[in-house]
């Protein structure tokens, strides 16, 4: 059921190239201004406001309270957090538009990847603690599980994996939130040692630390603050089971499934940016998506040239966005991830109306 | 057959980097290994921040060295706590002692877990006037860490009372948290 017509207006996002010491809040204050600016909107228009983080990143406790002093909490605001990627925080704020009484969402996304010693320690601690986490099954060695499945279920190499990561590379060569970018050789690519059979360290994307926001407005007040909403025509999350036996690492039912049920099988989506942990991720989501080879994929370079946890999710919708609103497609697609090898995932249609 | 229960232990550990001091924390360092305490006055609301986070959460504007303020290291104690320290292994403290939030004057942010020294624990009290003893100049190890308290504890030994009368509730009335 869809009572009203919700739209991103706006979207921000900190650049990866920032003076040392900035925690998550002044990571965030600038972004946030800056998507509420470009529509001429100020904290005050605000009706709600949701967030996404994860403490378990810094090490640090309830640090997405002191980063509501970003968001500006007084006078008091109505907001709500997940300790989910950022996308999350656009869903509950969709649903929180479609009530009605509210007009004007704000959403935002920090994480800092980067001061965990090994970000592979610390995500393994997100597993199920009686089997995985005494295993020390960490998100690379999960994630290389589901790329040797993939592999093996379509007949697709390590080479085509390779592809990927230098199509990533080459694209994010203009882009402000790129770790690494430029022009890679395939041959010089797949002669590096793998981290863990059959992924390479490039087919992880680097952490880094990140922050973005997005604008969300309903009705007709999105179509007075900017020439061309990215109207939400579809989002859905669902969710795998946890545990990773228990599924065909080489399908994605849950994508299948969010993408259905936010409209991607109608057809028209010209753009897609992914969130992919590796490289393979790619080869499962196009699969369960059903994204034909017409289908732009992550032209922002996504997670493979950055992987900026817990906001990942948020940018490759923001992308989407800008794909739509820049006038790049008229339906483009924002994905999310989160959880070992892609067990919840979160699709968004974004289309532009005449 | 029932199976007895058994237990393991599982020991886990997640290593963090400590996050580089930003050069607001450097500055704000240098000033107290010099006994200084500065502020940042917002450049909208003129509210005073000890110590400066570099913007201000009322306002959502930056804030930076040109809104610099001097502090003076005196002011009163908001709330208070009597700590009764477990004697746990790595325990330094043996003795009650009382950890307090403290409104400088002229500012509009507390500062928490402020150590009060000089005063029986009994005699200790909201609106209390107290002032900071620093530790000698030989004494202080600053880490330059970055935290909301910034470290003052590594230069200042405690606040003791000035011995002014009480500042009346309703000048710290809207900083008790």
């Amino acid at each position: 059921m869809r009572t009203r017509d919700v739209a991103i207006v706006s979207f921000a996002q900190a650049p990866l190239d920032q003076p040392p010491g900035m925690s998550e809040t002044t990571l965030l204050l600038p972004t946030i201004t800056e998507a509420l600016e470009r529509v001429g909107l100020t904290r005050r228009d605000v009706g709600f406001t949701c967030s996404g983080s994860a403490d378990y990143l810094t090490g640090g406790t309830f640090t997405f309270v002191q980063m509501l002093e970003a968001a500006g909490a007084w006078p008091p605001i109505s907001e709500s957090h997940v300790e989910m990627d950022g996308a999350w925080a656009l869903y509950e704020a969709y649903v929180r538009l479609l009530h009605g009484d509210v007009d004007v969402a704000l959403v935002y996304a920090s994480g800092r990847a980067g001061l965990s010693v090994s970000l592979r320690e610390t995500l393994a601690l997100q597993n199920d603690p009686y089997y995985l986490v005494p295993l020390g099954a960490d998100y690379v060695s999960l994630a290389a599980l589901q790329a040797k499945a993939v592999l093996a279920a379509t007949g697709r190499t390590e080479r085509d994996l390779a592809e990927i990561v230098a199509r990533a590379r080459r694209d994010a060569k203009t882009s402000a939130n790129a770790a690494v970018a430029g022009d890679f050789a395939i041959d010089e690519l797949l002669a590096k040692d793998h981290l863990v059979a059959p992924l390479r360290e490039h087919d992880i994307g680097p952490p880094v630390d990140g922050a973005a926001a997005a604008v969300l407005v309903a009705g007709d007040r999105a179509r007075d603050l900017v020439e061309r909403p990215a109207w939400i025509a579809g989002i859905d999350h669902r969710a795998d089971p946890h545990y990773p036996g228990m599924r065909d690492l080489a399908r994605s039912a849950s994508s299948t499934l969010a993408g259905e049920k936010a409209r991607v099988h109608e057809g028209g989506v010209e753009i897609a940016e992914l969130t992919t942990v590796c490289s393979a991720d790619e080869l499962v989501l196009r699969d369960a998506l059903r994204l034909g080879d017409d289908v732009a994929i992550t032209p922002s370079g996504g997670s493979l040239v950055g992987n900026a946890t817990m906001v990942d999710g948020l940018a490759r919708i923001g992308a989407a966005f800008r794909h739509t609103s820049e006038g790049r497609a008229q339906r483009a697609l924002g994905h999310a991830s989160s959880g070992p090898c892609l067990q919840q995932n979160l699709v968004c249609v974004l289309e532009a109306r005449a | 057959m029932k199976e007895p229960v058994q237990f393991m232990s599982q020991l886990t550990a997640v290593e963090y980097r400590v996050p580089e001091a930003s050069a607001l924390a450097q500055r704000i360092g240098s000033a107290i290994a010099e006994s200084r305490i500065i502020g940042h006055a917002c450049p909208e609301c003129g509210k005073v921040y000890v110590p400066p986070r570099g913007y201000c959460p009322l306002c959502s504007v930056p804030t930076r060295d040109a809104n610099e303020v001097d502090v003076q290291p005196r002011g009163t104690i908001t709330t208070f706590s009597v700590i009764t320290p477990l004697q746990y292994q790595g325990q330094e403290e043996k003795d009650d002692y009382v950890q307090a939030t403290i409104l400088l004057d002229g500012t509009h942010s507390t500062i928490g877990m402020q150590r009060i020294n000089g005063v029986a624990i009994a005699d200790v009290h909201t609106g209390m006037r107290v002032a900071a003893k620093w530790r000698p100049e030989s004494e202080r190890v600053l880490s330059g860490g970055a935290g909301r308290n910034l470290a003052l504890g590594e230069a200042i030994a405690g606040w003791e009372p000035t011995g002014e009368p009480d500042a009346p509730l309703s000048e710290y009335a809207d900083y008790i948290v």
